[in-house]
């Protein structure tokens, strides 16, 4: 009795020990928090009385004693490490530590995929890290709450001339989106550029099978998708193949429609799995905006994509699979033909030469249905990122100081330990560790027409680190490293970028109307109609609706909400 | 005497007092943020400081046109589930008993329990493959039996039983190894007194199997009305696609595309207190009838 008596009490004590000590660990992560939400607390009051601590006084300058700066991470699953480095500890922070005195603490990281709702979730929570990545819906309800620091000041004082420049270029477009009331609200962490711009994607090697030439009209590009699906490209003698790469998302860098719709002077985008806000305006006669997606161009290239469903080119389950797994049906060579932007000979299409013998991509421009040209989109103008500082942080100056350092080492002075580096066979993509980074929006179109012109002269004295190694790549592609053939679609006479300078050039890249941010019934009625609206869509092209659904489906959308936010929009004033 | 008792179950009560303290902590304390319902709720605000505005959530919700087909869609599914959620493993249990062989009936057991590890994300990506109308095995043999093929995911009309079917699919193991549990509690006395009786396998079955499960059966029964308004996010979240949104989504893939996603908190609060209100008094109900029924009492 007493035996069992004492068993008893044994395990009452192992509970009640095992719940202290999960209560004990909590507190200390409590702590541990606290402490980083106020890096400099217990130093601060003395900062200001002792001469021998330092802190920069313009864009430049070192926190002696070190300070600490809180932020959260999304990990890009791309992104790799090499053994001993994470996102906590690589080259960059140690960089920060021993050059700039700031010790960057991530207070959590993510996955990318969930990284939008971890950080609704911690905008709830109210516990906010001292600087962070949001997107724009986010940034207005911040500088809505007031809980993020004015920058205009601290940009004036702490950011460099390069990251000026970075933030500035392009007519200033990255600026205005973060400028609210006058006041600068976050630092724009994308957008300015227009490489988002879709091209066509096509199988050479099918279209030399069929004696097929690439496209020059729309309709040329419909006569390949029918070609490619009945005439048997692939010489198995199986009616296996499809014209025309399309999954659930409908817009979207790899395999969307834009550069379809592009063709017909159509200029829809609203992605399923998107925000539903970020809306693509057209200026009308009377300077009045309209919404791209409802007008008659977009009906007419639907009734074209489901003369292409209809006749088997499209694979028919395209409206339950994903991105992912669109990829791998071109990748397992079932499709021949996509739209997509400047990052798609990187993904999915990167391995197939190398991989399969005789497998071979062609990049070309969108092409026109008739005698005008195509105007290719490009979304990526405004910015949909932005970093922001927390209203709390001891120091606001500090993500200036870091993207300062970042800007310098990536761009100002090319630092290739800090950008790439390569061991064996894979690659370590270093420039994307840093927890805050700037961007220049012509960067990679000028390093294409530098490598270009280096590798036509074969004087590679003009290149900077960044530009001679992908110099060097394509040298290597060429000399047989079937591995590189990525980087020779991007950069070489032919690639990508050849594309889209050409857009540029011409001016024939489509921006919406409308700068400003998403507007109230956006946000509010945004997602049901995006819904409402990839439903009509997918039923068009399926055939299970007739093309001129589509006007009742305009009717509805404007009924439903769509007036409000024409309205709202050109009230704005921000219509360009 | 009660000294003596108290003295025996001390030790018993304070082993409660953890899992009572997390219970306080993360079922009772968020219960507060309710009131996240009734205002304009801006996180960094918080509760405190966000704007008050009443029932205008629950209008908007209301006045938003997809709301009732979402709640016919969550309530036809569930019920579905329900039904053969119950249906499926006590068959199942039922003719498990009759086999004599223990090896045999251990491999049923455990090969159909194994489903119900696997993630919803897993799982869809096995089902895209196999319900797939051109290459899939469900859809070859239908062709092979002459039928003609069926676009499981893709196609609105079917969707709910796909849902419904790959449900029980994934979970009557679980509720079979349940029944199975409560059968094996059934005293053989009264299958020997049975037998004396004349009954056969099937008598058996139905005169003394069934009514000795009966508390178990209520008991589950009761407790998955309570779940009406739950038609399984995880799986309509992986496996739906907008072609199939008229009949697939439910209340939390609605509100989780309409609501998370864009930081509308306010409503997808007020959803998720109708969804708990709704939870709340139907299990009421259904506890009483279980009481009234079948003399079944919970506590």
């Amino acid at each position: 009795m007493a035996a069992k008596k004492l068993k008893v009490w044994a395990l009452v004590a192992l509970v009640l020990i095992v719940a202290a000590v999960t209560a004990c660990s909590k507190d200390n992560g409590g702590k541990a928090s606290n402490a980083s939400d106020s890096p400099s607390a217990s130093s601060s009051p003395s900062a200001g009385s002792s001469p021998a601590e330092t802190a920069p006084d313009g864009p430049t300058g070192k926190y002696d004693p070190p300070i600490e700066v809180t932020t959260v991470r999304s990990i890009n699953a791309g992104v790799k490490f090499q053994e001993g480095d994470s996102l906590d500890s690589n080259i960059w922070t140690k960089d920060f530590e021993s050059a700039l005195g700031i010790k960057v603490t991530n207070k959590w990281k993510v996955s990318d995929q969930q990284y939008q709702n971890k950080m609704a979730v911690t905008m709830a929570s109210g516990d906010l890290p001292d600087f962070m990545l949001v997107d724009a819906q986010q940034f207005q309800v911040l500088v809505q709450a007031d809980t993020i620091a004015d920058l205009t000041d601290v940009y004036a004082k702490y950011a460099s001339d390069l990251t000026k420049k970075s933030i500035e270029e392009g007519g200033g477009l990255r600026m205005k989106a973060a400028t609210v009331n006058g006041k600068i609200m976050g630092i724009p962490a994308d957008g300015g550029g227009r490489d988002d711009a879709h091209s066509i994607y096509i199988r050479t090697d099918w279209l030399q099978n069929l004696g097929l030439e690439p496209p020059k009209t729309m309709d040329d590009v419909i006569k390949i998708a029918l070609a490619f699906t009945k005439d048997d490209p692939d010489k198995n003698g199986k009616n296996d193949t499809y014209g025309l790469s399309l999954d659930m998302s409908l817009f979207n860098g790899w395999s969307g429609l834009e550069g379809f719709f592009n063709g017909y002077h159509a200029y829809p985008f609203n992605p399923t799995k998107g925000t539903g806000t970020n809306l693509n305006f057209i200026k009308g006669a009377d300077g009045k905006a309209v919404w791209a997606d409802t007008q008659p161009e977009v009906k007419t290239a639907l009734g074209k994509l489901q003369e292409l469903f209809k006749a088997g080119a499209i694979y028919p389950e395209f409206s339950v699979i994903d991105g992912v797994k669109s990829g791998e049906l071109v990748t397992s060579g079932k499709v021949g033909m996509a739209y997509g932007a400047f990052w798609v000979p990187t993904w999915p299409i990167n391995n197939m030469k190398k991989d399969v013998p005789g497998f071979d991509w062609g990049i070309y421009p969108i092409v026109s249905a008739d005698d005008k040209p195509a105007m290719a989109q490009s979304t990526g103008g405004l910015p949909s990122k932005f970093y922001v500082v927390s209203k709390k942080s001891k120091h606001p100056e500090a993500p200036f100081i870091l993207l300062n350092r970042v800007v310098d080492k990536l761009y100002g002075n090319f630092d290739i330990q800090f950008h790439t580096v390569v061991k064996g066979d894979v690659t370590y993509g270093l420039h994307m560790y840093p927890p805050i980074n700037g961007s220049f929006a012509e960067k990679n179109q000028e390093a294409a027409s530098a490598v270009q012109e280096a590798l036509q002269t074969n004087n590679t004295s003009q290149l900077n680190e960044e530009q001679k190694q992908y110099y060097d790549q394509v040298q290597q592609y060429n000399a047989g490293d079937l591995g590189m053939w990525a980087s020779y679609k991007l950069w070489a006479p032919g690639g990508v970028f050849d594309v889209l300078g050409q857009y540029k050039k011409n001016n024939l890249i489509f921006q919406s109307a409308y700068t400003g941010n998403p507007t109230p019934t956006m946000i509010a009625k945004g997602p049901s109609l995006r819904d409402e609206q990839v439903r009509t869509f997918t039923a068009i092209i399926m055939g299970s609706q007739p093309v001129d659904y589509f006007d009742e489906w305009v009717a509805k959308w404007m009924e439903s909400g769509g007036k409000d936010i024409l309205d709202e929009v050109n009230a704005s004033g921000q219509v360009q | 005497m009660i000294r003596r008792n108290w003295k025996i179950e001390l030790p018993l009560h304070l082993m409660l007092v953890p899992g009572l303290v997390v219970v306080l902590l993360f079922s009772y304390g968020p219960m507060a943020g309710v009131v996240i319902a009734f205002q304009n709720y801006i996180p960094v605000k918080g509760i405190f400081g966000s704007e008050w505005v009443g029932l205008e959530h629950f209008r908007y919700v209301y006045g938003l046109p997809e709301t009732m087909t979402v709640l016919r869609n969550t309530i036809t599914i569930s019920s579905m589930k329900i039904v053969s959620g119950l249906l499926a493993p006590l068959v199942t249990a039922l003719l498990l008993n009759e086999i004599g062989k223990r090896i045999f009936k251990r491999t049923v057991q455990t090969v159909i329990y194994m489903p119900h590890f696997l993630s919803w994300v897993i799982m869809a990506g096995i089902l895209l493959d196999v319900l797939s109308p051109t290459t899939g095995i469900v859809n070859r043999f239908m062709e092979w039996l002459g039928l003609s093929k069926v676009f499981f995911l893709g196609n609105a009309d079917w969707f709910p039983y796909v849902l419904v079917g790959t449900d029980t699919l994934k979970e009557f193991g679980f509720g079979t190894i349940v029944y199975l549990a409560a059968i094996t509690g059934i005293n053989p006395a009264l299958y020997e007194a049975a037998v004396l009786d004349g009954a056969n396998r099937w008598k058996q079955t139905l005169h003394v199997t069934l009514p000795g499960i009966v508390p178990i059966i209520v008991l589950l029964l009761t407790l998955s009305l309570g779940n009406v308004l739950n038609a399984g996010f995880d799986q309509v979240y992986n496996l739906y696609s907008p072609s199939v949104y008229s009949t697939g989504d439910i209340l939390d893939t609605y509100v989780y595309r309409i609501g998370l996603g864009n930081g509308q908190y306010g409503v997808a609060t007020a959803v998720g207190l109708f969804k708990s209100v709704i939870s709340l008094v139907l299990i009421s109900v259904s506890y009483f009838l279980a009481y009234r029924l079948a003399n079944y009492r919970i506590f």
